[in-house]
């Protein structure tokens, strides 16, 4: 196997051990596709492949040519080699569909392995792309391009790629032996037909260009629809509108109707067609004057090899129509993958970057933000202190940028202006792998894969099922997983409906205890009405603070009142931060959060807070 | 290394017999008559104008052992050229036709199958993930174009068939019966090879919707990946699943590579026993040279149809598998059906459940109402049995209760997002079930627990149940849901694009947004299914007056799932176990000292000064301990 040289020119998350084609990426979608297809033994396949269709083309033409001589002995009454002609197009008759068979094989083989590496080189891209990336990307346009155009690829190989050495040598053998068997004049028609038919082909395939390309650009574009509205289908049923999200599936569909009726009237006036009807009667014709001229070797037998021989024609120019059209087809596709794949990555891997173990002082300098492609900042000029093991509660109105901030801290986003530092060390000086590995994120939105709670408590980190047990206890998840049918062994639906909102926090708190990072995000943002819940919550994310680094944002006074820092945030700015007991003196914002909650008097607040 | 990620079928699968699934698919193009007629007679010319080619080439040959009449023999070819021109023309009108027919034919196909998946109630998308539905609806109709295609062209090549045969027939009786004996033996294999092939087929079609749904799945927990650092993990699983449908696919192909070369076979000792019989009539003066000729041109004619069946069998065969998943999709009876289609002047908003029953069924029964009592009862987790409730028009009922209480799945029912199986709900007397659905919908206003915007501008997002509101009731909407100063913070204010599920907003602000939405729908029936994720103290109060408001002049329901929201209502109720357990409004409740002054005391026992105070040492605590 080849070794992989990592990608150079562009950014990466994460790259596989192996990307033989990271340089090839840039320089377009044919040159890709050939890379491919001659990529590792690959190339052994496409070789044996070829030779094994030309050896094919050359026993049909050296059939039609052995008929031909047989017919003109039996014309003449010479039965004696009756049998050896037999036997010969027995041979031939029988043996090449063996060759073919063989043939085949391979080019199914290769066919599905192009298929199977392209999409696994487009799946570890995307793993590799930055968040800021994936924010900007429709889901359903994704899995487009991921199945349906990584297809394409497949389509080339087979029929595609056999089609055309088929017609290549279906073109230029027959051309051969009538160059070798017959008077000199006959490449006349044959000689004439392919010059024209290079030229009409080329044109056809430069039509097809653009309505290839509409094609696969309008598929996506179905699939992102269908994807988004079948994903909001609660609230397309709950508006009772399913009449206007049909008819925005069909407007997009019938796009797509209108560019493969395009691409069928291009097909239909497809001229090689009529040349190579044209060539064949011309040739008919010119082979009877010579009959008539009396030329010896035009006997009758020759002539209905010689338009055998020009019948073969036929079938390249046949098949010409359809195979252009998949490899257009795949072109387009190929330059729908590249496309997302060439789509520079703001955030590297850093693979020299540090990997020491992090302590857990954070300090954000200066930070301005604002996400790729608006000119908004989000965060403006951010700047604070806190020693490892502190907790930080966030708070602030809802759209602050407290969710944003902290994503600066594990790379989701960079930063814009200034620094983020932990233990002083900027966080773009890290191994991203390091750096992430030791950073945990409890989403706002909890969200599970559709496989089990096992699995789902073990993915940051794989444990064991004891491990998994103990860490779900700690997450007082324990509890009401051990009352499911198959326990930690049941399957979270795909939205992870099972589970609710307080629950799915909590199994996310047990894979965050998993993985047991230095530096703790927690984006808590769950009312739970019962007690029983809010307690349990309660103490796991105590729990969890324990001996790390921790960030909070969440609307829980008593996680708030008694964090080591708090940053009041309003509308991307730091009003105010520091201690509960400094900021409830000095911060008129940070008080109204308590006088709204308790419908109090600001005076009276602060008697019942003990401040005077 | 299956990674638990089957190939198994879903269970809307059925099973077609062959000639159902083509009536069913020759229903569609019945459609368009013009066009198929046009289709028709321009494909019988072509057929013609093909089969007529070889048979002047003939006469030329036999002409040229004759007489050799140089003007007959032009006149011959001159007619071949003309022939060939108009066959081209044919084909022309035949190709355009053609395309318009299937392009509409699967446009159709897309319509109906979106349309039947829309249809469907909630249990349905509970069960089939997103990413499994749309490869059937967008890729499978494909499969079904490409298949409707070939088809066409082959029907073709089948006229050409049988033309050539008549004249076969006039010509050498021994030869023409040697070709047609040959037939058989294509049939069987392709016959043979048919079962096989289709089961390939399927495998192959679900593994790769398999890998569709994977990938959907991944690109959308990508920053949990992310930030766990596990797009190796993600990595492996996926190359386990892409290598999965390399060898379901690989072994599909390798089956219907062997029916070309097998039939192939065939063809080679058919043109052997036409050498051999031809050669011996020839030697023996009954045959001509021009017919022989004919014969072998003939055999390739022949041939042409059956090979191309033969190695378009895949896609033949994928195209009716194809077809066999949309079907399925499009046959699924929805279990939500309406028994009558009432349209109201005005819905007043009396509720009432009456002895309700209801288990969120957990298999394909649920796909059949009708079929409810023939199915062997088997033990479900009931979520209601025997549930009453009356909600009076204009009353706002506050619901609180646990996790697991049913507390949503009365929504979800009232919403008519799931069909019950006992007992009725009516609303101002009439059962729900005899309601026009989207009459009802359209008075009802749901905000669901999880806000679900849009890939689309904020304006339309809250338009999007009332599209024809102009800006300044978007803007009055906004207003209502607690202000709308924060839209000034986005890039393109109200003409932003919020981002696929309204990623760019924050959760808060989703909540906002949503809000907004319902409040200008103006429902006669509001439910609110409070969302567990609270947003900050500010913006909470903004929405308490909000819902205040909103609440007033319509019946409301509201899920609790901060009791914050519910001491302004009507009358609570408490929910256990999909039973009222208690009753009453917020005072006489407390009054009760029963479950709900418990919960509303240990809620405000959090929410209390004193506890926050007290939450001290319960943090440092077990922040410091062990």
């Amino acid at each position: 196997m080849a070794t992989g040289t990592r990608v150079q020119n562009h950014k990466m998350e994460f790259t596989a051990k192996e990307d033989p084609f990271g340089d090839i990426r840039s320089k377009g979608a044919k040159r890709w596709i050939i890379a491919h297809i001659f990529h590792g033994t690959n190339k052994f396949f496409v070789l044996i492949i070829f030779f094994g269709t030309i050896l094919t083309s050359i026993l049909n033409s050296a059939l039609m040519v052995i008929i031909g001589v047989a017919i003109d002995e039996f014309m003449a009454g010479m039965g004696d080699r009756l049998f050896q002609y037999v036997v010969v197009i027995f041979i031939i008759g029988v043996g090449s569909p063996f060759l073919n068979l063989v043939n085949n094989l391979l080019r199914e083989t290769l066919a599905q392995r192009m298929e199977r590496d392209t999409r696994q080189e487009f799946y570890t891209n995307l793993l590799g792309k930055s968040q800021s990336f994936h924010d900007q990307q429709k889901i359903g346009d994704i899995m487009a391009r991921t199945t349906n155009d990584v297809r394409m690829l497949n389509f080339l190989i087979s029929p595609a790629l056999s089609l055309i050495f088929e017609s290549f040598s279906a073109l230029v053998i027959p051309i051969l032996f009538i160059f070798l068997f017959y008077p000199t004049e006959l490449l006349l028609a044959p000689l004439v037909f392919t010059v024209l038919f290079v030229i009409t082909l080329r044109s056809y395939i430069r039509k097809l260009g653009p309505v290839a390309a509409r094609l696969r650009g309008e598929f996506g574009q179905m699939n992102a629809i269908l994807n988004e509205t079948l994903s909001g289908i609660e609230v397309v049923k709950g508006s009772s509108n399913e009449e206007y999200e049909s008819k925005k599936y069909l407007k997009n569909a019938q796009l797509f109707r209108n560019a493969f009726v395009e691409q069928g009237y291009i097909m239909a006036r497809y001229l090689p067609l009529l040349l190579i009807a044209f060539a064949v009667t011309f040739g008919l014709g010119h082979a009877i004057f010579l009959n008539l001229q009396g030329v010896p070797s035009m006997e009758i037998g020759q002539i209905i090899a010689y338009v055998g021989l020009l019948g073969n024609l036929r079938f390249p120019t046949f098949i010409s129509i359809w195979v252009f059209s998949i490899v257009r087809l795949a072109i387009s596709g190929s330059e729908r993958l590249l496309e997302v794949m060439n789509t520079e990555s703001d955030i590297d891997e850093n693979i020299q970057g540090r990997t020491a173990e992090i302590v857990g002082g954070i300090s954000f300098r200066n930070v301005t933000f604002s996400y790729p492609g608006s000119s908004q900042p989000v965060l403006h000029n951010i700047g604070f202190e806190v020693q490892p093991g502190q907790t930080v509660a966030i708070v602030g109105t809802t759209g602050a940028g407290k969710t944003t901030l902290t994503k600066l801290i594990s790379r989701l986003y960079d930063v814009i202006e200034g620094q983020v530092l932990i233990d002083g060390v900027d966080v773009k000086d890290y191994h991203l792998e390091s750096l992430r590995s030791q950073i945990s994120y409890i989403e706002q939105d909890v969200f599970l894969f559709s496989s089990s709670v096992f699995e789902n408590i073990s993915f940051g980190k794989t444990g064991s099922i004891d491990q998994v047990i103990k860490v779900a206890k700690e997450a007082q998840a324990h509890d009401f997983i051990s009352k499911f049918p198959k326990g930690y062994y049941t399957e979270v639906g795909e939205r992870g409906v099972q589970l609710s909102g307080g629950e799915r926090q909590r199994v996310a708190i047990a894979r965050a205890f998993l993985a047991d990072p230095k530096i703790l995000i927690l984006d808590d943002s769950t009312s739970a009405i019962d007690s029983e819940t809010e307690d349990k919550i309660q103490y796991a994310i105590s729990n969890i603070l324990k001996g790390r680094t921790t960030f909070l944002i969440t609307h829980r006074l008593s996680q708030i009142r008694w964090a080591d820092l708090i940053l009041v945030m309003k509308r991307g700015t730091i009003i105010a931060q520091g201690t509960h007991e400094e900021l409830i003196k000095t911060s008129e914002e940070y008080r109204k959060i308590f006088v709204k909650r308790f419908d109090l008097r600001e005076e009276q607040l602060l008697k019942e807070m003990g401040v005077t | 290394m299956g990674f638990g990620l089957g190939l198994g079928s879903e269970e809307y699968d059925r099973i077609y017999r062959d000639r159902d699934l083509v009536r069913r698919i020759v229903s569609y193009f019945v459609d368009h008559k013009l066009q198929m007629s046009v289709v028709i007679i321009f494909l019988t010319l072509t057929s013609f104008v093909n089969s007529l080619s070889p048979l002047l080439s003939r006469e030329a040959i036999n002409e040229l052992e004759s007489t050799r009449d140089w003007s007959y023999l032009l006149l011959l070819i001159l007619l071949t050229f003309t022939l060939n021109g108009f066959g081209w023309i044919f084909n022309y009108f035949r190709q355009r036709n053609s395309s318009l027919v299937i392009g509409d034919v699967v446009l159709k196909l897309r319509q109906d199958v979106n349309a039947a998946v829309l249809n469907h109630d909630l249990s349905f998308y509970d069960k089939y993930p997103t990413g499994k539905i749309v490869s059937r609806i967008n890729t499978d109709s494909q499969d079904f174009g490409q298949t409707a295609e070939l088809s066409m062209q082959l029907i073709s090549s089948f006229l050409i068939v049988f033309v050539v045969l008549g004249v076969l027939l006039t010509i050498n009786i021994p030869l023409t019966i040697t070709v047609l004996g040959m037939v058989p033996f294509i049939f069987i294999i392709a016959l043979a090879f048919r079962k096989v092939a289709r089961k390939r087929t399927l495998e192959g079609q679900r593994a790769l919707a398999t890998v569709n749904s994977f990938v959907q799945e991944t690109v959308s927990g990508i920053s949990i990946a992310k930030t766990f650092r596990q797009e190796q993990k993600l990595y492996n699983k996926f190359n386990g699943v892409n290598e999965q449908s390399y060898r379901a696919n690989l072994r599909r192909a390798y089956v219907f590579n062997f029916v070309f070369p097998a039939l192939s076979i065939v063809q080679g000792i058919a043109l052997v026993l036409i050498m051999w019989i031809g050669g011996e009539g020839a030697l023996g003066g009954q045959l001509k040279a021009g017919d022989f000729y004919l014969f072998l041109q003939s055999l390739w004619l022949f041939f042409f149809p059956l090979l191309s069946i033969a190695s378009f069998w895949p896609s033949f065969q994928a195209g009716l598998a194809a077809s066999e998943r949309i079907f399925a999709l499009v046959d699924t009876p929805p279990t939500v059906l309406q028994d009558e289609d009432l349209v109201l002047e005005k819905i007043r908003g009396k509720i009432e459940f009456m002895n309700l029953g209801f288990s969120y069924v957990v298999s394909a029964d649920v796909l059949d109402r009708g079929k409810q009592d023939i199915l062997p009862e088997i033990a479900r987790a009931k979520v209601f049995s025997n549930f009453s409730l009356k909600i009076n028009s204009g009353e706002s009922l506050a619901i609180v209760g646990h996790t697991g209480a049913g507390k949503s799945s009365l929504a979800k029912l009232l919403a008519r997002f799931y069909e019950f199986q006992d007992g009725d709900i009516t609303i101002d007397g009439i059962s729900i079930r005899n309601f026009n659905l989207k009459f009802y919908r359209k008075h009802i206003g749901i905000i669901p627990q999880t806000p679900f915007l849009w890939a689309d501008t904020l304006e339309n997002n809250i338009k999007y149940s009332k599209p024809s509101a102009t800006k300044e009731e978007v803007l009055w909407a906004l207003e209502q849901a607690g202000g709308a100063d924060w839209v000034d913070d986005l890039p393109n204010g109200l003409e932003t694009n919020i981002r696929e599920r309204g990623t760019l907003l924050s959760m808060g602000q989703r909540q906002l947004v949503v809000f907004a939405r319902t409040l200008l729908e103006n429902p006669s029936i509001l439910i609110l299914d409070e969302a567990t994720a609270s947003v900050d103290p500010f913006t909470e109060t903004r929405i308490q007056e909000a819902l205040e408001k909103t609440i007033k002049g319509r019946t409301s329901i509201i899920i609790a799932h901060r009791l914050w929201t519910v001491r302004h209502v009507d009358r609570i109720i408490v929910l256990d176990h999909g039973k009222i357990v208690e009753e009453g409004n917020h005072d006489e409740l407390i009054q009760l000292k029963g479950h709900y002054a418990k919960l509303y005391d240990t809620y405000f026992r959090h929410q209390s000064l004193e506890y926050i105070e007290k939450a001290k040492e319960f943090v440092t605590t077990v922040k410091e301990g062990n």
